[in-house]
């Protein structure tokens, strides 16, 4: 028995080999499509990694979804309350139906799109996974008082978070950014529409019919499995979902046109950080704003860059020192920020990121550093694919912005086809001072 | 002939293969260790250079040093390139070397793909055999450590700083009682003198461990122990560590700052590891009561389920590092350990009520034991989640080279083995053992400190107050909790400002 035991876990632990790189697509992985008759799009991608099956179902809904004034953290919000079971299976039971899976499993909520998975181990697990997940998605049930319970909470995980400048800074510069998009707040919403959450039951309601309908939702299972029996119990579980129909318009941003800015003043002693915003693009696989705004990231702004390399390193006046070109579905901030030592460094951090910025519009980036990024991004994305998990968790965060796993290929199709003179494009068309927004934030007495 | 040929090649190549894993089964103590799991084809390849040293060897007053030593090879150049140089070479291949240094146990770590192995290995060799230690870089990564203790943990990490004055407050005066990055006051005392010194007598053959796994090539592991065969023979003797202070009653910390919440974490020393028996049967109780992040966990149903106070509510039965996910990290082993309990941050008018409630239901479980179906679903959920633990190349390496330091071949596969064979009445044996309610260090981060203390010393009921109606068996189940006797003595509690500590070493006074 030992020996059987044994047997199984080494072929459980055996990675598996993608065939990366020597692919001519970045995702090397055979993927099927599959749309039910309500709406619901199935993404299915069974490996030979063995055991292991990763279930995620992405809501494309998120905080870009909280248009209407005091709702703003409703989304996260209720990936809280869909843990709550249905009258079938009453929480307890669902949860000790993980419990007894020994699933990793959990949910998040971003700016687009809210997510859940399950990463199990035996196929023989999936149709009851499928079930189970199809009944909390369809018929999901609590009441008012189980959602005044759990109301508090996100009080709680906002206060968990209050001790974290970098959060205030982010939310500061969102909500002096944007005007009208719902990207002016974060995720976890404004502390005020958090202590309102316990009244909101009949909005959540709403809310529910809304946007946790098939129509808004993708499926997606990577792993052990097969594929014809995954369909099986798809539709067996999943056709009788109704459609919502809903259309969600998100309020257009109109263009910045004056410099803006702000500063938080920490409580206590804390190190001072600075972040600039631009308005930017939204994601594309076709347009070349995005993809090469991402390389510019990289070329000028990334560890290894001359600019870096002169803060961080020699001056040594910041102690961290980024760019973060996020995918977003609605056109996002390009944000540059960093945590220095001594707080009257803050002007000429800000400077120097400005100067830089000016060069670049001037001068094109070389074609030698550009193949170096593009290296680091082939390199950095077949790392993250090493597992049956990070297979799925990747594909989750590309697949929400346009429903099509080919997504990933596309973008590093045209990652390779960004020249030089497309990012100098891209820095005159976006890094405008009047598009600009500089947040500082310092505390405390600093060196 | 023939035969005689054919005898004495064959006796040649198992001697050539008995050579070629010699080194992994060292008996000296005094020559370099190695774990190598080769998977051929895999494109990948990670590396795990062990180091049996941690902050434990930190000379006394040079509190730090072993954090800052090794800190100056992840992050700093070799004899050969800068730390500028490395940074552009590592680009393009998206990879670095990662760090991290625990109380006994340090570990660097790294990935890159079979198509760089070479030119990654170049770099990762020279910076651990041949560290540039220069000036500019210890300038920087000094002051980075410096930064964080004083500016980032005190000032932004409530959740870790509960963590760190636990740890102060449970091994104070004892080797493990300082954090890994030291203390401002010793921080500032380092030169690049001690580093150089440190770095001389500690990295020796007998302290390190190679670990390698992934697609390398047959031929690769030799070549680096042949690289690292170039370090002095030698280990540093294990520390030898005095007996685990037990909490005299409830002995609290509280750490004063302007907060609208509250961090807790609690905990006391239990003399056992995963190298022991009774581990496998008190982890299912530790599991029962506060599994990590899991709705699993007792105290998460009862103080964030129930009641809504915070964001999560979880114990441990031993040292526990978040990896990956939510996983475990690996590569922290230690000889002594602590159970702990850690309630998340809760808004401050909560915080009695709270530290009430994680106590009484400690008490329970000691008293009453873990009910017979908790006890199976909880065996049957940690035999499949654990199932979950290793699945990326580093985490596989990282759990075999732990199990060698357990004394397992395998402690994942030693957790199928053993589970299924511990009995309801072991895990409550355990439990007695092993946990217990009136001895326990308290570490707590808030405002308004010393009523806090008051109502600790003086048991003042606290009342919770809910959004909306609560069933009936969880207002009845709060009338307890809500004068739950803590016997709470006032010359028990110590009360210091956030900012104070981290100065020296210990708990500060004020």
């Amino acid at each position: 028995m030992t020996k059987f035991i044994s047997a199984v876990l080494s072929i459980f632990l055996l990675l598996s080999i993608p065939p990366m790189l020597q692919s001519s697509k970045i995702f090397p992985y055979d993927f099927k499509i599959e749309v039910l008759d309500n709406g619901l799009k199935v993404v299915s991608i069974p490996l030979d990694n063995p055991h292991i099956i990763s279930h995620y179902i992405i809501i494309r809904s998120g905080s870009r979804n909280e248009i209407e004034p005091g709702k703003s953290g409703f989304a996260h919000f209720f990936e809280h309350m869909m843990f709550k079971g249905t009258k079938d299976m009453p929480k307890e039971a669902y949860d000790d139906f993980l419990t007894k899976l020994g699933a990793g499993t959990n949910g998040y909520t971003t700016d687009d799109y809210t997510c859940y998975f399950v990463v199990f181990a035996g196929r023989e697990n999936l149709e009851e996974v499928i079930k189970t997940e199809a009944d909390r998605f369809i018929n999901l049930y609590y009441d008012e008082e189980m959602l005044k319970t759990e109301a508090p909470v996100i009080e709680g995980e906002y206060y968990a978070s209050v001790s974290s400048p970098g959060r205030r800074l982010f939310e500061t510069l969102r909500d002096k950014a944007y005007v009208k998009h719902s990207y002016k707040h974060t995720t976890l919403g404004y502390l005020k529409d958090i202590l309102d959450m316990p009244n909101q039951y009949e909005y959540s309601q709403l809310f529910k019919k809304r946007f946790y309908a098939p129509d808004n939702t993708i499926l997606l299972v990577a792993g052990d499995y097969d594929h014809d029996r995954l369909m099986e119990y798809v539709h067996r579980y999943y056709s009788g979902w109704e459609k919502s129909n809903y259309a969600l318009v998100t309020p257009e941003e109109p263009p910045q046109t004056t410099a803006k800015r702000a500063h938080y003043d920490w409580p206590s002693k804390t190190l001072p950080q600075l972040v600039i915003g631009f308005h930017g693009p939204a994601y594309s696989d076709e347009k070349i704003d995005k993809a090469a705004l991402d390389l510019l990231a990289e070329t000028s702004f990334s560890r290894s860059s001359p600019l870096y390399q002169k803060l961080v390193i020699e001056e040594q006046k910041c102690l961290s020192f980024n760019a973060s070109f996020a995918d977003r579905r609605d056109p996002y901030l390009l944000t540059f920020n960093a945590t220095l030592k001594d707080e009257e460094d803050l002007s000429y951090v800000e400077q120097e990121i400005f100067k830089e910025l000016e060069r670049l519009k001037k001068e094109p980036v070389s074609e030698e550093l550009l193949a170096e990024i593009k290296s680091n991004l082939k390199y950095s994305f077949a790392s993250a694919l090493g597992t049956t998990d990070g297979i799925a968790s990747v594909l989750a965060q590309y697949i929400n912005l346009t429903t099509d796993p080919g997504t990933v290929n596309k973008l590093f199709d045209l990652f390779e086809k960004v020249t030089p003179e497309d990012i100098q494009n891209m820095c005159q068309k976006y890094f405008k001072k009047t598009n600009s927004t500089v947040v500082t934030l310092s505390g405390g007495n600093t060196k | 002939m023939r035969n005689q040929t054919k005898f004495f090649l064959t006796g040649l190549l198992v001697l050539i293969i008995a050579f070629a894993n010699f080194s992994c089964s060292q008996a000296s103590p005094d020559k370099l260790k190695c774990e190598l799991i080769p998977r051929e084809g895999n494109p990948l390849i990670s590396f795990r250079i062990l180091l049996h040293i941690g902050s434990v060897n930190d000379p006394a007053g040079k509190e730090g040093l072993c954090a800052l030593t090794l800190s100056m090879m992840a992050s700093g150049g070799s004899q050969s390139l800068t730390y500028k140089e490395i940074q552009k070479k590592f680009y393009p291949m998206a990879t670095y070397i990662g760090l991290s240094v625990e109380k006994e146990m340090s570990v660097f770590t790294g990935t890159v793909h079979a198509d760089n192995l070479e030119k990654y290995y170049a770099i990762f060799k020279d910076v651990l055999l041949d560290p540039g230690f220069r000036e500019d870089d210890f300038t920087r990564i000094k002051t980075n450590q410096l930064n964080f203790l004083e500016r980032t943990l005190v000032s932004n990490m409530d959740e870790q700083f509960g963590k760190e004055i636990l740890n102060l407050l449970m091994y104070e005066g004892q080797p493990y009682g300082h954090h890994e990055a030291g203390t401002l006051e010793s921080l500032a005392k380092l030169t690049l003198a001690d580093i150089r010194a440190f770095y001389a007598e500690h990295f020796l053959q007998g302290n390190i461990t190679i670990g390698i796994i992934g697609g390398y090539p047959s031929d690769f592991p030799d070549k680096v122990m042949e690289d690292f065969s170039a370090l002095p023979e030698g280990h540093t003797p294990p520390i030898s560590l005095p007996e685990q202070r037990m909490p005299r009653g409830i002995e609290i910390v509280i750490a004063e700052k302007n907060t609208p919440a509250t961090a807790m974490s609690m905990g006391f020393p239990v003399s056992l590891s995963k190298a022991d028996d009774d581990y496998f049967a008190l982890w299912i109780a530790v599991s029962h009561f506060g599994e990590h992040r899991q709705h699993l966990s007792l105290l998460f149903q009862k103080i964030r389920e129930e009641r809504g106070q915070n964001y999560g509510d979880y114990a441990y039965a031993d040292h526990f590092i978040q990896g990956r996910r939510k996983f475990p990290a690996q590569n922290h082993c230690r000889q002594q350990q602590y159970f702990s309990i850690w309630i998340r941050p809760l808004k401050n008018s909560n915080r009695h009520f709270a530290l009430r409630q994680a106590l009484f239901e400690l008490k329970k479980l000691v008293e009453e034991g873990i009910p017979e179906e908790r006890f199976e679903m909880t065996r049957t959920y940690l035999l499949n989640y654990t199932r979950l633990y290793a699945q990326t190349l580093g985490e596989i390496l990282g759990w075999k080279m732990d199990s060698r330091y357990y004394g397992y071949k395998d402690f994942l596969a030693e957790v199928q083995r053993r589970l299924p064979k511990i009995t309801h009445e072991d895990v409550n044996r355990a439990i007695k053992k092993y946990l217990n309610y009136e001895n326990i260090y308290i570490a707590l981060i808030t405002q308004d400190a010393k009523s806090f203390k008051n109502a600790l010393v003086n048991n003042t009921p606290s009342p919770i107050t809910y959004a909306g109606p609560k069933p009936e068996e969880i207002l009845e189940e709060d009338k307890v909790y809500q004068v739950f006797p803590l016997d709470v003595k006032p010359e028990n509690v110590r009360i210091a400002q956030a900012t104070s500590f981290f100065q020296k070493t210990g708990v500060p006074e004020k």
